[in-house]
Formats: C-alpha cells, sequence, structure tokens
C-alpha cells in the first residue's frame, strides 16, 4: 500500500521522462545524424532556461514566485560578458564567482523586501524585475562583452563532448540542491510552502527562511546568466533571457510537478520539463510549421497539464 | 513549588480586548485545566504562553525565572511543548522531515509512539495520515522534547474514546515524573476525573480556581456563567409558537470530519435555534443549507421533496436565504444600502434595458422601514455601524422574500439596542408564517428570540430543548454535552 502512495507521488517525474523521452527520439528522428554533438547541441539551447527554471521551482515550493529571475540572469550575463571580455582564466573565474556572490545578494534582498514589507511576491519581484533590467542596461548599454575562451569550454565543451555541459546542469543539483534538499534549512522551506502556520509552529524562523529562499533562487539564476555568458561569449540587457525566459521558468516548474501553492515538488521534473518546452518549437520547426503555432501548443500543453494536475490532487485528496 | 505564574498578563486586538488582567498558576507535577466560555481568552492565553504571539503586559514566569517567549522554538526550548487541537505538521511533509524540521530525536519520538500503542512508517507523508493518528503523533513529537510542562488544547475533542484514554494515561505518567499539564477541554466530566486543579476565565480575567473533586461541574459552569444575573435584553414581542407544518427536513446530513451525523426539522412559523460551542460543525451545516458546500451524505427534504443543493442560487430559488457569520463577505462595501438591498431582487427582472426604478424604490423603502436602518450614511454601506450592516444583510431577503432564513450568530459585535430589533425582526418573520435557523454564540439570545433550539455537539445534535429548557444554565451544560 505504502509503494503504491511513494510510486504516484513520483507519477509526475515518471509522466514528464516519458514525455521527455517521445519527444527527443522524435526530435532525433528529424535529424540526418544524431550523436554527441547533437546532444550537446540541444543541452547548451536548454541549460540557461533549465537552471532558471530549477530557480524558479526553488522559489514555488518556498511558497513565493520570482519574476525578476530572468532579469536576475540577465544581469549576471551582463556583469560576466562584460568584466570577464579578454581576461585570463584566473580573472575570468573570479568575475564569475564575483557575479554568482551578486546573484545571491540579489536574492537575499528581494526576499528581504517581500519578509518586511509584507507584500505579495509577485508585486515586489515585478517592481524589482525593472530596477534589475534598468541595471543590467547601465551596466551594459549595448549587447557585446566576452569571457576567456578555456573558462568558457569548461562550460560549452570543447569540440563534440557533451559532458560539460551535462555535468553543469548535474553538479548545481547534486550539489547544491540535494544536500539543501536535505538539510532543517531545506525541510523548512518546504514547510514554508506547505503551510506557513504549521511551519511558524513548529519553529520555523519564517523571515529567515524566504531571505535564503529567494538567495538560492538567485543563485540558480546566476548559474543561469553565467552559462550564458560561457555558451554565447556575449551579452545583452534586453536579451530574450530577461523577458520570456521568467515565464518559461514558471512554466516548466509547473510542467514538471511543482504545485504553484507551495511545499511539493523536486528539480528534476522541471529540469525535464525545460528540455520538453525546448523540443515543441523546434520539432515543428523541423516540419517547416509557423513558430507561432508552436508557441500556442506550448502555452496549451501547459494549461493541459496545470488541469490535469489539479484534477489528479484533488482526487488523491479525496481518496486519501 | 509552582511551575508557572502567570500575573496581570494582559493582550489586546485592536479595540478588542482578549485578556484584561489574567493570574495563573501552575505547580510542578499537578494537571492544571484552564476553561473559559468562547471569548473568554484562553487561547490567547495559550498562544502567549507557547510563543505564537506576544503579552502587551504582565510578566510570565517559569521556575521563578521570568521569561518572555519570541516564537514556538524558543518556548518548547524551554520546556514549554504545546499540542494545538489542529496538529501543528507540515501536510506535503513526510513524518520523519517534520520530525527533523523540529530536530526532534526519533528514537524518543518512536518509544513514546510505542507506548500509545499506534505505528507508523516514517516515510509516510502527513497529509496521508488520519486526524486522530496525527494527533496522537503530534503528542508523541512534543513528548520527545521532555518538557516540563505540556499544553494540551482540546486534544480529546472529536478523538475515539481509545485514544482519549491513553491520552489520560500520558498524562498521568508525565505528572508522576514530576511534570505539569495544562489541560482544556469542553469536555467538562473529563475535568474532575483527570485533573488536580482548575481555573476558569471569562471575560478576560481569571474568575476561580479551585481544588477539582466530586461535584466540580457544577462550580465550572456557575464561574463561567458568572454571578452577574443583570442581563440585557428581553423576550422580543409574541409568544413561543409550536410552529406549522415542517418546512425543512435534516436527515442524517454529515460532512468531512466536522459534521457527522446531524438531523432535525423546522417548522413554519417558529424560530429554531442552534447552540454549540466552536467547531462542531455548525458552519458546515449552515453553509450546506446555504448551497455553498456539498454534504457528503445525508438529505435535505423540503415539504417532502428531496432537495438538491449545488450552488447557493438554488437555495435562494427554493425560498433558502443565508445571512452569513461574516457580514463583510455578504455585503458590496463601496455601494449605497439601495443597491446593497436591491441586489438580490435581480433574479425578479424580467427585462433587459433600464431597472424599474420605481418599483425597486417600493420594496427598498419598505424594508429600510421595517428594519429601522439608519440611512444617514446610506451611500456607502461600509460607512454604517456593523449593527446597521447586519440590518442590510438581513433586509435584501425581506426586498425578495424568503421561506426559510439562515441566520448564521447575527448580532456578534453589534449593541444591545440593534440586537434587540433583530430578535424582533426574526418574531415578525415567524409570525408571518416564515422560518428561521439561527445560530448564536451567545447562549442566552435563544431565549429571546427562538421557539426551540437545538444543541450540536462534536457534529451531532447532542439534544433538542424546548422552550422552556432553554435557559443559558441548562444550555452550556448541552454544549459542553452534559445530559440536561
Amino acid at each position: 500500500m505504502m509503494k503504491i502512495l511513494r510510486l504516484k507521488e513520483r507519477a509526475w517525474t515518471i509522466g514528464i521522462t516519458i514525455l521527455f523521452l517521445i519527444l527527443g527520439y522524435w526530435r532525433a528522428s528529424q535529424l540526418p545524424r544524431f550523436g554527441s554533438y547533437e546532444i550537446k547541441t540541444i543541452l547548451l539551447g536548454v541549460l540557461p532556461i533549465a537552471l532558471l527554471a530549477m530557480g524558479q521551482s526553488i522559489i514555488i515550493i518556498g511558497g513565493g514566485i520570482n519574476l525578476a529571475l530572468g532579469p536576475e540572469a540577465a544581469l549576471i550575463n551582463c556583469i560576466t560578458a562584460k568584466y570577464a571580455n579578454g581576461s585570463s582564466f584566473g580573472k575570468t573565474l573570479f568575475i564569475v564567482l564575483l557575479g554568482l556572490l551578486v546573484s545571491i545578494l540579489v536574492g537575499a534582498i528581494t526576499g528581504w523586501i517581500i519578509s518586511t514589507s509584507g507584500i505579495a511576491d509577485i508585486v515586489v519581484t515585478l517592481a524589482t524585475s525593472f530596477i534589475i533590467i534598468g541595471l543590467s542596461m547601465f551596466i551594459l548599454p549595448n549587447p557585446g562583452g566576452g569571457a576567456n575562451g578555456d573558462f568558457a569550454h569548461l562550460i560549452s565543451g570543447k569540440g563534440n563532448s557533451f559532458l560539460p555541459p551535462l555535468l553543469t546542469f548535474l553538479i548545481p543539483y547534486l550539489f547544491i540542491w540535494l544536500p539543501l534538499y536535505r538539510s532543517r534549512s531545506g525541510i523548512a522551506m518546504f514547510a514554508m510552502g506547505s503551510s506557513q502556520d504549521a511551519a511558524f509552529l513548529s519553529g520555523v524562523d519564517v523571515k529567515r527562511t524566504r531571505i535564503k529562499l529567494y538567495a538560492v533562487g538567485g543563485l540558480f539564476a546566476g548559474l543561469s546568466g553565467v552559462t550564458l555568458t560561457c555558451i554565447t561569449l556575449s551579452a545583452s540587457a534586453i536579451a530574450t533571457i530577461s523577458t520570456t525566459a521568467t515565464l518559461n521558468s514558471v512554466a516548466a516548474a509547473v510542467l514538471g510537478g511543482i504545485a504553484l501553492t507551495g511545499g511539493v515538488g523536486g528539480l528534476l521534473g522541471p529540469a525535464l520539463a525545460s528540455l520538453v518546452i525546448y523540443f515543441i518549437p523546434v520539432i515543428m520547426l523541423g516540419y517547416g510549421i509557423d513558430p507561432a503555432y508552436s508557441q500556442m501548443i506550448q502555452g496549451a500543453l501547459t494549461v493541459l497539464v496545470v488541469m490535469a494536475g489539479g484534477f489528479l490532487r484533488e482526487r488523491t485528496k479525496r481518496s486519501a | 513549588m509552582s511551575l508557572l505564574k502567570i500575573e496581570n498578563l494582559a493582550k489586546s486586538y485592536g479595540s478588542v480586548v482578549a485578556l484584561k488582567r489574567a493570574n495563573f498558576e501552575v505547580r510542578a507535577g499537578e494537571i492544571h485545566a484552564l476553561l473559559g466560555a468562547n471569548g473568554a481568552g484562553k487561547s490567547t492565553l495559550v498562544k502567549i504562553l507557547t510563543g505564537v504571539i506576544t503579552k502587551d503586559t504582565g510578566t510570565i514566569s517559569l521556575n521563578g525565572q521570568e521569561v518572555t517567549f519570541t516564537s514556538p522554538d524558543d518556548a518548547r526550548k524551554n520546556g514549554v511543548a504545546p499540542v494545538f487541537q489542529d496538529p501543528a505538521l507540515i501536510p506535503d511533509l513526510s513524518l520523519a522531515r517534520n520530525l527533523k524540521l523540529t530536530s526532534t530525536d526519533e528514537k524518543k519520538f518512536l518509544s513514546a509512539l510505542d507506548n500509545m500503542g499506534v505505528k507508523v512508517d516514517l516515510g509516510t507523508l502527513v497529509s496521508n495520515i488520519e486526524l486522530p493518528i496525527l494527533r496522537m503523533i503530534d503528542l508523541a513529537r512534543a513528548l520527545a522534547h521532555d518538557p516540563e510542562l505540556l499544553i494540551l488544547d482540546e486534544i480529546t475533542a472529536a478523538l475515539p474514546i481509545d485514544f482519549a484514554e491513553k491520552v489520560i494515561a500520558i498524562m498521568r505518567e508525565h505528572q508522576q515524573k514530576g511534570k505539569s499539564v495544562i489541560f482544556i477541554s469542553h469536555r467538562l466530566a473529563e475535568i474532575e476525573k483527570i485533573c488536580d486543579r482548575a481555573t476558569v476565565l471569562r471575560d478576560g480575567f481569571d474568575v476561580d480556581t479551585f481544588d477539582t473533586d466530586e461535584g466540580s461541574e457544577e462550580r465550572i459552569v456557575a464561574s463561567m456563567l458568572g454571578t452577574n444575573t443583570s442581563r440585557v435584553g428581553t423576550r422580543a414581542s409574541g409568544g413561543v409558537h409550536s410552529g406549522g407544518p415542517v418546512l425543512l427536513e435534516v436527515e442524517n446530513l454529515a460532512s468531512g470530519r466536522h459534521l457527522k451525523d446531524v438531523s432535525f426539522k423546522i417548522r413554519q412559523g417558529e424560530v429554531l435555534g442552534v447552540a454549540a460551542l466552536e467547531g462542531q460543525g455548525q458552519d458546515l451545516l449552515f453553509e450546506i443549507l446555504a448551497g455553498e458546500k456539498k454534504a457528503d451524505s445525508g438529505e435535505i427534504k423540503l415539504q417532502g421533496k428531496n432537495l438538491r443543493l449545488s450552488h447557493p442560487a438554488d437555495a435562494i430559488a427554493h425560498g433558502i436565504s443565508y445571512v452569513p457569520g461574516d457580514r463583510k463577505s455578504a455585503l458590496l462595501p463601496q455601494r449605497s444600502i439601495r443597491e446593497n438591498l436591491a441586489l438580490t431582487r435581480f433574479r425578479g427582472l424580467r427585462q433587459w434595458l433600464r431597472i424599474n426604478r420605481a418599483n425597486e424604490s417600493g420594496s427598498v423603502d419598505n424594508a429600510v422601514a421595517s428594519l429601522q436602518i439608519d440611512t444617514r450614511a446610506a451611500s456607502q454601506v461600509k460607512r454604517l455601524s456593523g449593527g446597521n450592516q447586519q440590518k442590510v444583510t438581513i433586509g435584501r431577503w425581506v426586498t425578495t422574500g424568503f421561506d426559510l432564513l439562515l441566520c448564521f450568530d447575527p448580532t456578534r459585535g453589534i449593541d444591545v439596542g440593534t440586537k434587540q430589533q433583530i430578535y424582533e425582526l426574526m418574531r415578525t418573520f415567524a409570525s408571518e408564517g416564515k422560518a428561521v435557523l439561527l445560530f448564536t454564540s451567545e447562549l442566552r439570545e435563544i431565549q429571546l428570540a427562538c421557539d426551540r433550539a437545538i444543541v450540536l455537539y462534536e457534529g451531532k445534535v447532542q439534544t433538542t430543548l424546548p422552550y422552556e429548557k432553554c435557559d443559558e444554565e441548562s444550555l452550556l451544560n448541552a454544549v459542553h454535552g452534559i445530559a440536561v
């Protein structure tokens, strides 16, 4: 009995994995050749948005939402691309670490504002998104910049190897998310998202937990910005990452099994979901279908999945 | 030797004073009952004691040292562990993760749970565990911290008898270790059996503390009632009606875990009172009758015919009108009295284009006059006093017409004069052959406005009382589950 229940909890991740495999196979069959290089291309295309979706997922699990996450990734993209342009390996590394520090700080400040003001997350982060976009434009008025080539290859990979981008995805998952998930801070985040009152009664410092939550989310946005710099060797304050990427990160979180009400989910689902979101327009483009349709299909799919998830939860709740 | 000493504790929420000057003392190694009617200040005292809220003034001493708890965690670390009526476990987390969150020792927890004879897999998600088991789990978690002072808030309410007995045994064990328990319960029979002493709160003061022994029940009820007999309010005009033919019949209605099995009849021309402590399922009963929520099982018959309500509009169409306890949820605060009163008439509109103002004015003016609504602030309902707002929520049904009016605590927080007008209004409806179902948290209102009363206790109709037996003392006994 217990095993069936556990299986039910994982049903979502299994479902999204199957969807990913189907779409992946479909895409592979469209290509004349499908090898290491093609896998690498796909991974590089999806990496920034996957990291962003993971960051957004953490925040949603904790009962929040951050509409400034895309702009935050763009900010780190601008900072690293501007200051690491033409620099040595060592200096690029230093700039990247600095950029990640900034991303943690921006997240923490966002969390602090939400906690102290008591204003809804969605309102605060909508406002901060404009501030951050403005800041990015100030730092890098015109698209450009770059990074040390050797450093960039650490993430984007040299030649045909798809290992570096895969590791760029796995390392944050294994060394940030899993330890966090097991720690008391991580449990506190889940608790806060599940029921703020019960969390408070269980001894969770709600304010401090929210600051941590947004800081970790910010770190993932920072990683997203850094990978973008390494992949494109340039930056733009008004790149797609800063506009549509935020909404895609929310869509990937929801598709990946994160309940918008908070408290439920993991990061594997959203990461796979961002691949699904990546595949849909690419596959359709492969058939020569107007990209506008793929946008509509992606939207419809998100709505369908959210509805299906709603029904599923309702039913499991009733039977419980 | 006193373990806990509370002196002159006070707390107010805005203009509402919850605790005025409460004193309370718990000795080491005793089980102490904390009692009081709804709104006496019990839950405020417990919340302050467990660090959920902070006090305004007064002192709390633990083992002779003055303390102020800033959070539930802080209280727990200082040896004060509460178990609330609604278990404070995180529904979306497994038990093991819940234990880790509260830094609870797994071994101690499991041995405490074993002691209760409850077995559970630590990997289970809390939302998949039933409420009675969850309460035992919450208790085991509190015990794992080995607290000096255990606070049990209504833990035995809605708990099966075998579990309730286990809880009592556990309290005794805790006492034998020289530690103390604060026990809050509405089951007065338990108090004299379990507790060493009892403190009764009333209106934010501690009014009585005594050793419990046989016959304590009467003393408890007496001090909860108070000696102040000069009550305001008189029986509304008109005699007691035995009522006409049965209008509505409710059979074995059940919903969720609070409403278990409720059956009663209401006749045309009578005001039927509903008396209950908080959380006995009365809110669900009203919401189901109003078509707001669906029942899990049971039947509702209107004039002998089965009634299926899937939307408030269904109830209204069948002549059942609902005045909810929260006025704000019923009114359009920014709009005028006229618009608020006329709002429910929209279903009478049979033509497009303009609303027939003359027709509307007629029925609205009629309602304003019959309800004596103060129209000085007619342009915006939110500027009216609470009492006048309440009259508007009732008045809109006067303009539309109804057969059965469901009133949920309509006189909460309004002045005595307006209360009297509302009782009169209920009586007028009854004399016109309509039926009123009236829940009130002020028990004395039952005899002022009703013809009969049903008492809900733990989701069931405990008893039906004729008018003569609806005095406050009988009702107070009945709502506590004591036979009258």
